[in-house]
């Protein structure tokens, strides 16, 4: 069989596993379920600025947070009520706001003190705008915003596999909106950046433009994902957005690979199910904080790739199936 | 945040406090400047060596009851051994890697000693912390203000840990062997000096500052598993101040920064405006110091 | 009226006079050479054309409008097309993506109709795979445009980065030593196909190279410059018999030797 069907199969089969075998789960396993789907909107929000782009970001929850800070701020039941469908988009738009405004020091900025400026926003964010006192109207301060699960064509969205559905949804139209970016003009463009800057602007291409939309736009997937979080969690609480997750999510990006969307899921499934796999068997859930940087260490020093990506090449290798172009892995930028 | 308006009259005591406070970011960045000096890393896992070293001498002080200054010791040879397990592991075999790759390794070993502290000492409690100097504290002369000996000595250990490292780059072999690895390794192993050697002890040298750092910080602030690595955007401010090689204008900068976190407090009532103060002037340094195009050393 | 003029230009970095006061113009249609020892200043006279560089004095007109203060990719935009020296390939995409990649920045879809896969988007996207095709098939390379740009030898990878550069439809094309790590065979190759792709495509050309054949063959005019100074200009017969360039390729020869 050629790549294109193989691919399309894989996906399919995929798709409906996913619907599938959480409908055999308990609720709290659905809800680790949903929350992996939305580790996985997150992971590729750093996809489009790391496997494109080559730029590294360890403040992806931040944006995640104001996304969603903003529906908890306005459809929360201390807020203003309004509907979801109605503080989502905002939420998105004022996260991708926030990528945009970090994008504009990051122009100058590469690699290392780039990283150290994403960072300090995390920090900055954590220790000053999400902090108790400084906009409680926005953050909640000390008593969470609740807001409550939204209504999709009249069917209320309260039951945990519904909901997990709805978030599996996002995931695969977010995936297919990246897929789409990546393999089109938008890919190109900023893979071509990532390459050789000089070579791309002589080519006629606005660096400062492209580089802003890449912080943009994946700052505002982070703050679907955020939105997201809000209303499968059911509260918001600024230290769920703090560096600490931010960085986690940044780690997990090296281990498992940011190149491919398969690696994205593997990565979300990763956040939530290796700690509950731990819990299960007696062993303290901080161990999955252990073992990430074990790994995120190993990991450099001695391989090249992403785990998960590089067992995909070997599995394309085995199968016979090439590559269209490359994208950058984490990893391979570092 | 309301305005307060007694804020001038508070100037004075709150200069000292920002002097202390500023001393503090200095104690955590010198270590940092050093090992970036000399091997081109910015060690991000700087608070979790200073955290975990401090967690060991309060096993020994508070835990097992022996004198701090054992405790101090001990938490010094963690510290050290930290460092040259971090050197000799996962950065020698990496040489020639971006600067980058190397520094998300470091963010690898927060991880790891933060959850390896929080496993052994139990993650959210609060602990006692170890304290070498009294608490007592004595008036300053003509003001109100009071400043602990636990303050001050962190001020003064900060202020003899820049100069006399200074001295020792400038006037020791040792030092002069770790400016000749910083500037060009290659040509340093031309002149007989073993840059593993050197290279390994810039980082030694570095993480026992941070476990001093940590010994003498952590009864000022809450000590924990996370407290220390929230210093750590402060003392990365403070060293770019100090663009990240001059350790006297690092404490310069730690001083400034620590003023200028503390002076709007006398003004505004949230407590956020510090941190929105350190924020700020990272952004400035990072922007300001840092042209386009500049990356520090590229690969090391 | 020229294409391009470059007058006075100087630069210095430094201690070294880069450039001074640097004087010619480039007629359209012309395939001009500009050659030199090393070190003459020609890759940063290109870098101050195309707008790497900024000169501290003079002046560039390109069809009669000043480019200082242009960037360099509104200098794209405005016909503007280089290769460079060094190979800036995008090495890890594929043939073919190299050359969409101009494309790309002069096409009008926005990554909204590119992310939703819009019927424009998909029309433009089309169109430029089309004309991206039709330029490798002109340069030979149509077997080559899934293969991954990095992984081809030197000759091929400065083919690709002539098409890359002809994707730009651009009227005036700076071509830096584009015959840098090529065998014999491959430079008279690339003569030939100079003036053809004139002929195809009406650029102007304004090329930069040590390889006398290449400059002999290709180029209807030549400047010669020597530590960042014109020495002499003329048709490639005369200058190649130039005593004044003859010194100051033999002066490089001898530090060689």
């Amino acid at each position: 069989m050629n790549a294109i069907n193989a691919r399309r199969i894989s996906v399919v089969a995929g798709i409906v596993l996913a619907v599938a075998i959480p409908a055999f789960m308990a609720d709290y396993y659905r809800s680790l379920a949903a929350l992996s789907a939305i580790a996985a909107i997150l992971i590729l929000s750093l996809n489009v600025l790391t496997g494109f782009v080559g730029q590294i970001s360890f403040c992806q929850y931040t944006f995640a947070g104001l996304g969603a800070m903003t529906v908890g701020a306005l459809s929360g039941a201390q807020g203003h009520h309004w509907s979801f469908w109605i503080s989502m988009p905002l939420g998105v738009l004022f996260a991708a706001l926030g990528g945009f405004l970090v994008g504009i020091p990051a122009l100058r900025l590469s690699g290392l003190f780039l990283a150290i400026l994403t960072l300090g926003v995390a920090l900055g964010a954590d220790r000053y705008l999400f902090a108790n006192g400084t906009w409680n109207s926005f953050t909640g301060g000390v008593n969470p915003r609740t807001p409550s699960r939204p209504t999709l064509f009249g069917y209320h969205l309260t039951s945990q596999y519904s909901f997990y559905l709805f978030a599996l949804a996002a995931f695969l139209l977010v995936a297919f909106l990246v897929w789409n970016l990546r393999v089109g003009k938008t890919g190109r463009v900023l893979r071509a950046i990532r390459e050789s800057e000089v070579a791309a602007s002589t080519m006629g291409l606005n660096l400062i433009k492209w580089k802003l939309a890449a912080f943009t736009v994946s700052a505002g997937i982070a703050g679907l994902a955020g939105g997201l979080l809000a209303v499968q969690i059911g509260s918001v609480s600024p230290a769920s957005y703090d560096f600490l997750h931010s960085i986690t999510v940044a780690a997990v990006v090296v281990v498992a690979g940011v190149g491919s969307l398969a690696s994205a899921a593997v990565g979300g499934i990763f956040i939530w199910w290796l700690p509950e796999l731990l819990r299960h068997t007696g062993v303290n859930a901080q161990f999955f904080q252990l073992i990430l940087g074990l790994l995120l260490v190993v990991q450099l020093v001695i391989a090249p790739q992403g785990g998960v990506v590089k067992l995909e090449h070997d599995l394309k290798r085995v199968f016979g199936l090439g590559r269209r172009g490359q994208d950058l892995e984490l990893a391979e930028v570092l | 945040m309301g305005i307060l308006a007694s804020g001038w009259a508070l100037i004075p005591s709150f200069t000292v406090i920002g002097l202390v406070l500023g001393g503090t970011y200095a104690l955590a960045a010198m270590g940092l400047v050093l090992i970036y000096r000399v091997s081109g890393v910015l060690n991000f896992a700087q608070g979790g060596i200073a955290m975990f070293s401090t967690f060991i001498a309060y096993q020994i002080a508070v835990k097992w009851g022996l004198p701090s200054i054992v405790g101090l010791f001990a938490a010094i040879a963690a510290g050290m051994l930290i460092g040259y397990v971090v050197e000799r592991f996962t950065m020698r075999p990496l040489t020639g890697r971006p600067a980058l790759t190397k520094v998300v390794i470091t963010i690898g070993w927060l991880l790891i000693l933060q959850a390896g502290a929080g496993l052994i000492w139990g993650a959210t409690s609060y602990h006692a912390p170890v304290h070498l100097v009294s608490r007592n504290g004595f008036r300053l002369v003509g003001t109100s203000v009071i400043i602990g000996y636990d303050q001050l000595t962190t001020l003064i250990v900060a202020l003899v840990f820049a100069f006399a490292t200074a001295a020792l780059l400038k006037y020791t072999m040792l030092g002069t062997s770790m400016r000749a690895v910083a500037d060009d390794p290659d040509t340093g192993k031309l002149w007989g000096i073993s840059v593993n050697r050197v290279t390994a002890a810039s980082w030694m040298a570095g993480s026992a500052m941070a476990a001093v750092a940590g010994v003498l910080i952590t009864p000022l602030i809450n000590f924990n598993t996370y407290s220390l690595t929230l210093i750590v955007i402060d003392a990365f401010t403070a060293a770019l101040i100090g663009r990240l090689t001059s350790l006297p204008w690092t404490v310069v900068g730690a001083m400034f920064l620590g003023i200028a976190e503390t002076y709007p407090r006398a003004f505004f009532n949230g407590a956020g405006v510090s941190s929105l103060v350190a924020f700020l002037l990272m952004l400035v340094t990072l922007a300001v110091l840092f042209r386009p195009g500049f990356s520090g050393r590229r690969t090391v | 009226m020229a294409m391009l003029e470059i007058k006075d230009i100087s630069i210095r970095f430094g201690g070294v006079q880069a450039l001074d006061d640097v004087t010619f113009s480039l007629k359209h249609g012309e395939i001009l050479g500009l050659i030199g020892p090393n070190g003459a200043g020609k890759t940063t006279l290109f870098n101050c054309v195309s707008g790497v560089l900024k000169p501290n004095n003079g002046t560039i007109t390109y069809e009669g409008q000043n480019l200082a203060g242009l960037k360099t990719d509104a200098r794209a935009h405005l016909g503007i097309a280089r290769t460079f020296q060094n190979l800036q390939l995008f090495g890890s995409m594929t043939v073919l993506e190299n050359l969409m990649v101009p494309l790309d920045a002069f096409a009008k879809r926005g990554m909204v109709g590119d992310a939703f896969k819009l019927p424009r988007a998909r029309y433009e996207e089309r169109k430029a795979e089309e004309h991206a095709r039709a330029i490798l098939h002109f340069l030979g390379l149509s077997e080559h445009t899934e293969t991954i740009a990095g992984s081809l030898s030197v000759g091929l990878q400065r083919r690709v980065e002539l098409g890359r550069a002809l994707c730009l439809q651009p009227k005036l094309l700076l071509l830096d030593e584009p015959a840098a790590g090529l065998d014999a065979a491959e430079t008279a190759e690339l003569a030939a196909l100079l003036p053809e792709i004139r002929a195809r495509f009406g650029i102007t050309m304004l090329l930069v190279d040590h390889d006398m054949a290449l400059v002999m063959k290709a180029c209807d005019y030549i400047y010669v410059l020597d530590f960042g100074k014109l020495i002499s200009e003329g048709p490639p017969q005369r200058v190649s018999s130039d005593p004044l360039v003859v010194k100051a390729y033999l002066g490089e020869a001898e530090e060689v030797a």
